[in-house]
């Protein structure tokens, strides 16, 4: 069976930022005013912003694809638009069967209804009839575990049964087409594995799916071919393996503006001797970065101006997890001289490579004169992601815990085999 | 079975899918009954909070304007908290629904922006939960007649058009606020405002023929003067409505149509500017 069943044709999407049309009323009604009176309304300055460009691709019946691409790539996007959330601007798509779109498990989930009440709900919302769901009604409790408290108001759930809850109702959907957002990063990893052995089922069932995920070993577990997405294009689609390597490879060779931060003098941060003009992440070739990969080291640059000769001043640094806990800090005081010039100064430092997990980091940045005062409040300024690549061949299945996942070198020594053989009388 | 979907820019805001909303009509019950249930659980007395309501604000515009102002009850002769009641019934299903419609969709905007279905559903589900309220005061007329020993005159066979008429501005009203709430959140204090004017600039308490001459047409500008003395006049007799109140019948039907149109423009980019 080789039936397409979605087919997508030059979609694009346009936001206009600042635009007519998403105005405040004192907007339109002035816009109207000087329609009225023929006055040019050139002045209105509209940003545009093409999320999707040009979009192109086929989806045969019983396909698993995987989305993939780095944030703002445009993948959310285009399930917006393959949800009919939101209109594209231009192109067409067609679509061959019931599709259902996944995007968030438990939307419309009311906290002072019961368990039992909320699988109606969120079954009608996701597109199901009341007799679907009436008949699937004991499979979805099973599922989901939380048959001791389907009377009780969701907002009592703890927040591990409530995804569950959720999650079980849209593992029970049954259209012929499934669109997946990267739901599957709930809940804990026991359940998780339920989820994904769920939809390898829907995968197996002949259905087709679209999956957008950031979790390549859930790509390559689920997925039998891959579209890889950047600056709203399409800029690789093959074999699930071929995506993946290709969306990794392209990493490194990223320029993207937001590994940088800058400020003119007049805005620049801080309010006493010192200002800071910018922060920057750069790769080991000097190119400004945002996302890395886990075997590169990466340049942190901090440039900033001295409005008069300070003494004893030092720069803090702290990378933070995503969760805002603080990995490790790190000062300029460990090695530089102390006594500061006025003017501009930039300093940088190496963090290191095989050292970070897979996953988003800040930088906070602080800086002082010890025990006399502060020169520049602690703040996050940069947000940067690691992906991990071990090269070709050793790539790591599975994600490893913990914030940093360092590469250790192990060695194993042969010491004797004298508990093991027989004793020499 | 074979469900062919075809999704492209629609730029033609006169084309409404009425096939496709009935095809959504479980999720229009389900999204009703779970405003029915969310507004009454938890509360001590439940239920008992929607015909108190009602109650209590019949009581005070009775005080006011019967006891106190002593406007009179026309030419029906009834007792004037039966009059205030019969006057809100025409009201209270425009109240209702525009207070509630006006912010259904920005209070739905977690549905909106993570899933698809015909937006109209939402500002649909309010207007079956206001037929509640428009329920409690029938039955508080009828109550009320029955106290008082006043039988309902023969103009009572116009009370389900000029009920229609009440349901129609209603879902006119609540449908233009949902969509221009999201598009200009002013109307988020607009509403309120509206609301509360329109209460007193409505012949709920009073007799439109208490309103000087020369005011009268002014008057009639309010659509919602016309649709309260029609319901009043069907059930209570007295004098019919005044002329100038079917020029408002007209514009309600107008703007009734022209909400959907409006509402059909504002879907297309709800998701976007929410």
């Amino acid at each position: 069976m080789s039936k397409t069943t979605i087919k997508v044709e030059n979609i694009s999407k346009k936001y206009t930022l600042g635009m007519i049309g998403s105005g405040s009323l004192r907007e339109s009604i002035s816009l109207g005013a000087s329609k009225l009176f023929g006055k040019k309304t050139e002045e209105i300055s509209q940003k545009e912003f093409w999320a999707l460009r040009d979009i192109n691709f086929e989806v045969k019946q019983g396909e698993v694809v995987g989305i993939i691409g780095k944030n703002g790539a445009g993948k959310s996007t285009l399930l917006k638009v393959l949800s009919r959330i939101t209109q594209p601007t231009t192109g067409q798509i067609t679509i061959d069967g019931r599709i259902a779109s996944l995007l968030e498990v438990g939307t419309g989930f009311h906290p002072e209804l019961s368990g039992r009440e909320n699988i109606f709900l969120n079954g009608a919302i996701l597109g199901m009839d009341r007799k679907e769901i009436k008949s699937k009604f004991d499979e979805i409790v099973e599922f989901s575990g939380v048959e001791k408290f389907l009377d009780t108001p969701v907002k009592r759930y703890s927040s591990g049964m409530y995804v569950r809850l959720a999650f079980a109702v849209a593992a029970h959907l049954e259209p012929e087409i499934l669109v997946i957002d990267e739901v599957l990063s709930v809940g804990d990893a026991e359940f998780q594995k339920k989820c994904l052995g769920k939809m390898n089922d829907v995968a197996k069932g002949g259905r087709t799916v679209l999956f957008v995920s950031h979790n390549m070993a859930a790509v390559r577990d689920l997925c039998s071919s891959g579209i890889v997405l950047n600056h709203g294009e399409v800029v690789f689609s093959g074999k699930t393996e071929d995506s993946i390597n290709y969306y990794l490879e392209s990493l490194n060779e990223d320029i993207s503006t937001t590994g940088e931060i800058e400020w003119p003098i007049e805005k620049a941060k801080g309010k006493e001797e010192m200002r800071l003009l910018a922060v920057r992440l750069k790769n080991e070739e000097g190119k400004v970065q945002s996302v890395f990969r886990s075997d590169k080291k990466i340049k942190l640059e901090i440039e900033y101006l001295l409005v008069k000769d300070i003494g004893e001043m030092r720069i803090n640094v702290q990378i933070r997890t995503k969760d805002g806990s603080i990995l490790f800090a790190t000062s300029t005081h460990d090695i530089e001289p102390k006594d500061k010039l006025a003017g501009r100064h930039i300093c940088h430092t190496w963090l290191p490579a095989n050292f970070f997990n897979q996953s988003n980091y800040k930088v906070a940045i602080q800086a002082g004169i010890p025990q006399v005062k502060q020169l520049l409040k602690i703040d996050n300024y940069l947000d940067f992601s690691i992906e991990h690549y071990l090269g070709t061949g050793s790539r790591l299945n599975k994600l490893l815990p913990g914030y940093t996942a360092p590469v250790m070198n192990w060695e194993t020594k042969y010491i004797n085999n004298d508990a093991i053989s027989p004793h020499k009388e | 079975m074979s469900v062919k979907t075809i999704i492209k820019p629609s730029k033609n805001p006169f084309k409404i899918n009425f096939k496709e909303l009935w095809q959504y009509r479980d999720l229009l019950w389900t999204l009703t009954y779970r405003d029915f249930r969310v507004k009454y659980a938890q509360t001590a007395i439940g239920f008992t909070w929607a015909i108190i309501n009602p109650v209590f604000t019949i009581l005070i515009l009775s005080f006011v304007f019967g006891t106190i102002a002593k406007v009179g009850t026309g030419d029906t002769g009834v007792p004037h908290l039966l009059y205030t009641t019969a006057g809100l019934c025409g009201w209270t299903y425009f109240a209702t629904l525009l207070g509630q419609a006006g912010n259904s969709i920005i209070g739905a905007q977690g549905m909106v922006k993570k899933i698809y279905f015909p937006r109209l559903v939402i500002p649909l589900s309010k207007a079956i939960t206001a037929f509640i309220d428009l329920g409690i005061t029938l039955l508080i007329i009828a109550g009320l007649m029955i106290f008082y020993g006043i039988a309902p005159k023969a103009s009572i066979m116009f009370l389900p058009l000029f009920l229609l008429i009440a349901i129609i501005t209603g879902l006119a009203g609540g449908i233009w606020m949902s969509a221009l709430t999201i598009r200009y959140r002013d109307f988020q204090h607009i509403t309120p405002l509206l609301l509360r004017v329109g209460m007193y600039a409505t012949p709920i308490a009073f007799p439109a023929s208490a309103v000087p001459e020369s005011y009268r047409m002014f008057f009639y500008l309010n659509p919602m003067a016309g649709v309260v003395e029609g319901v009043r006049w069907s059930i209570l007799g007295g004098t019919p409505p005044d002329s100038y109140a079917y020029i408002s019948f007209g514009i309600i039907i107008i703007f009734f149509i022209l909400s959907l149109f409006y509402f059909n423009k504002v879907e297309k980019i709800m998701a976007d500017i929410l």
